[in-house]
């Protein structure tokens, strides 16, 4: 598992070991060791690895990965910041391609789960609130990198499908993840004591608990034979002044051209990741993503609703 | 942190929920009675809420009543369940028509009709919020597509923006209906109940219209209607039998431009009988 010191990827691994049957679990984080909360188990091995180098990914391809004969890899490990820069493109999209280039020609590996965004998808007033795998993915370039990296790196496991020789690929939208630690924007904006939004727009959102994120990932991992785009919808679908409101935030509505300013300012001076421009489009249009694919192919279903005010404190 | 004045923000909503619970109490028991999909929240995906749809039949239904004195005829032919498309003649210059027709079938079907917006309307502050807490929801394949998979009653303009905003001296002359909306209904084996609306034409008559430069929000235009309320006409509902256009034809024929253009004017053919027959029928345009 790469990204294994996210929050995600500490549950998953948790989950996964829950399972008798599975005899290895590698988990591969950019920190040390005594830096992750990873669970304690005589089947987890844990490997640091910096991705954004060529030499590491391949030595862990053929080195821990073939000796534990690991056959599904789960990559968690986009760059979570809100960052711009060379090197995060290389941990978002280069490290991707050394991974499924190299994937090929892999004596063990036969299945990958990329976890992915519900942000690849473009929004706009003339395309779908409710939003199918195949809707439009956001390739404008005046995206901004968080976005493009996202969407690079998505499409770049789905061109693999069918391709690479005995590898299946598995890439899951994954609706926003509520939480600390996951990159979440929204997180970041409900952060703030006064949420400030466009007014006149209270679009309807959906978010995912770190729960059912896992159940999706775990179900992905488990779903052999089978490949392909899967949207995973959050059991929260609401507005966004709801979403304020739960959060104990003040909802103050502000003429919109004022917002990208205010919130860069924000960025600047206190360091937050939340950028409005980022988010122009989902604070204006509605967007819930449609799970009927995961559900009917993965059996996933959200049943854990974001718990509000604990899990924005 | 919940911040002093956020709790105070969120003690004074209750509160005002409340209030308007009590303050909407009939309307609002009315349009919890009326089925819809609540996704978890109180709101379907499309962000459609009770509360402030009973807010907007409370201020409709007295427009409806005393201001328009709507007549209707035939709303028994919506079916009472399952995917029903209605398909209606556009006029007026603002959407009064629209508003109308979806408190007749609030108050007399007891459904939800779903109104199906133009692109730009999601772009419009306030008022796409608005429309979407009363169910309207923007006029793309893919939204109507999960609404009729659904069950749910849509209310399509298929003349579109040309429809609302022609002039006075062609009042009653269909415009081309666009064909989206059969070919869902062919592809998703949905009637369509044809609907006529009279009285809607001579509520503001248009003067003139003005482009609006870069088109913000997506306007196209702006009208220059001859009054700034509308004209205190009556209004006459009338609706058709339903259509099954898929009927005796394939699944296949859905892709079929012909097929889907003859089975758009089939509906367009009904709704102009019916609307010659409204205007057969009716004494004159405040009657």
């Amino acid at each position: 598992m790469l990204g294994a010191s996210t929050p995600l990827g500490e549950r998953l691994c948790a989950a996964l070991l829950a399972d008798p049957e599975l005899r290895a679990v590698l988990a591969v984080t950019r920190e040390p060791r005594e830096q992750t909360h990873l669970p304690e188990d005589p089947r987890l091995t844990w490997s640091q690895v910096d991705i954004t180098h060529a030499r590491p990914v391949h030595d862990l391809l053929f080195g821990r990965v073939r000796e534990l004969e690991v056959d599904v890899v789960v990559h968690l490990a986009m760059h979570r910041a809100n960052d711009f820069g060379a090197r995060v493109h290389v941990q978002n999209v280069e490290s991707l391609r050394w991974l499924l280039a190299q994937a090929d020609r892999h004596p063990t590996l036969r299945r990958l789960v990329l976890r992915s965004y519900g942000e690849v998808y473009r929004l706009e007033p003339d395309l779908p609130s409710v939003i199918t795998e195949d809707h439009p993915l956001e390739l404008s370039p005046e995206a901004p990198q968080w976005v493009r990296d996202r969407v690079e790196a998505d499409l770049l496991a789905c061109t693999r499908m069918g391709i690479a020789s005995g590898l299946e690929v598995a890439v899951l939208r994954c609706a926003e993840v509520l939480g600390p630690a996951e990159g979440s924007q929204l997180y970041d904006y409900l952060s703030a004591p006064v949420c400030l939004r466009s007014a006149g727009f209270d679009p309807m959102l959906n978010v995912l608990s770190l729960e059912d994120a896992t159940e999706a990932l775990r179900r992905a991992v488990y779903a052999g034979g089978t490949q392909g785009i899967f949207n995973i919808p959050g059991a929260d679908t609401l507005p966004l002044t709801r979403c304020i409101r739960l959060a104990g935030r003040l909802d103050v509505p502000v003429p919109g051209p004022l917002l990208a300013p205010i919130y860069e300012l924000r960025r600047r001076l206190r360091g937050a990741q939340f950028s409005y421009r980022l988010n122009r489009g989902r604070f204006h249009f509605a967007a819930v993503l449609d799970g009927a694919h995961a559900r009917q192919v993965l059996g996933y279903t959200p049943h854990h609703p974001v718990a509000w005010q604990a899990g924005l404190r | 942190m919940s911040t002093l004045p956020a709790a105070l923000q969120s003690q004074l909503g209750r509160v005002g929920r409340r209030l308007a619970s009590g303050v909407l109490a009939g309307p609002l028991e009315f349009m919890r009675a009326v089925p819809y999909r609540d996704a978890g929240h109180g709101y379907d995906v499309f962000g459609y809420e009770p509360l402030h749809a009973a807010f907007a039949l409370s201020v409709l239904e007295s427009v409806y009543r005393h201001w328009f004195r709507v007549r209707s005829y035939g709303v028994e032919s919506i079916p009472d369940r399952g995917a029903v498309i209605l398909a209606a003649n556009h006029s007026g210059t603002l959407p009064f028509d629209a508003t109308m027709l979806w408190t007749d079938i609030v108050l007399r079907r007891h459904r939800l009709p779903r109104p199906v917006s133009d692109y730009f309307v999601p772009s419009l502050p306030f008022i796409s919020t608005f429309f979407a807490r009363g169910g309207v929801v923007g006029g793309t394949v893919g939204n109507l597509r999960v609404l009729l998979e659904n069950g749910e009653l849509l209310m399509i303009f298929p003349e579109g923006v040309p429809g609302i905003t022609k002039s006075f001296r062609e009042r009653y002359r269909l415009r081309d209906f666009r064909v989206g909306y059969a070919e869902l209904a062919l592809r998703y084996h949905t009637p369509v109940v044809p609907v006529g609306i009279v009285g809607a034409e001579e509520q503001m008559p248009r003067l003139a219209r003005i482009p609006v430069p870069g088109h913000p929000f997506g306007l196209p235009f702006l009208p220059v209607p001859l009054t700034l309320v509308p004209l205190p006409v009556r209004y006459h509902l009338h609706y058709g039998e339903p259509l099954y256009l898929h009927e005796e034809l394939r699944p296949g024929d859905a892709d079929d431009p012909e097929v889907v253009r003859q089975a758009s004017e089939r509906v367009r053919s009904a709704v102009q009988a019916l609307l010659e027959r409204g205007l057969r029928l009716r004494g004159g345009v405040f009657r």
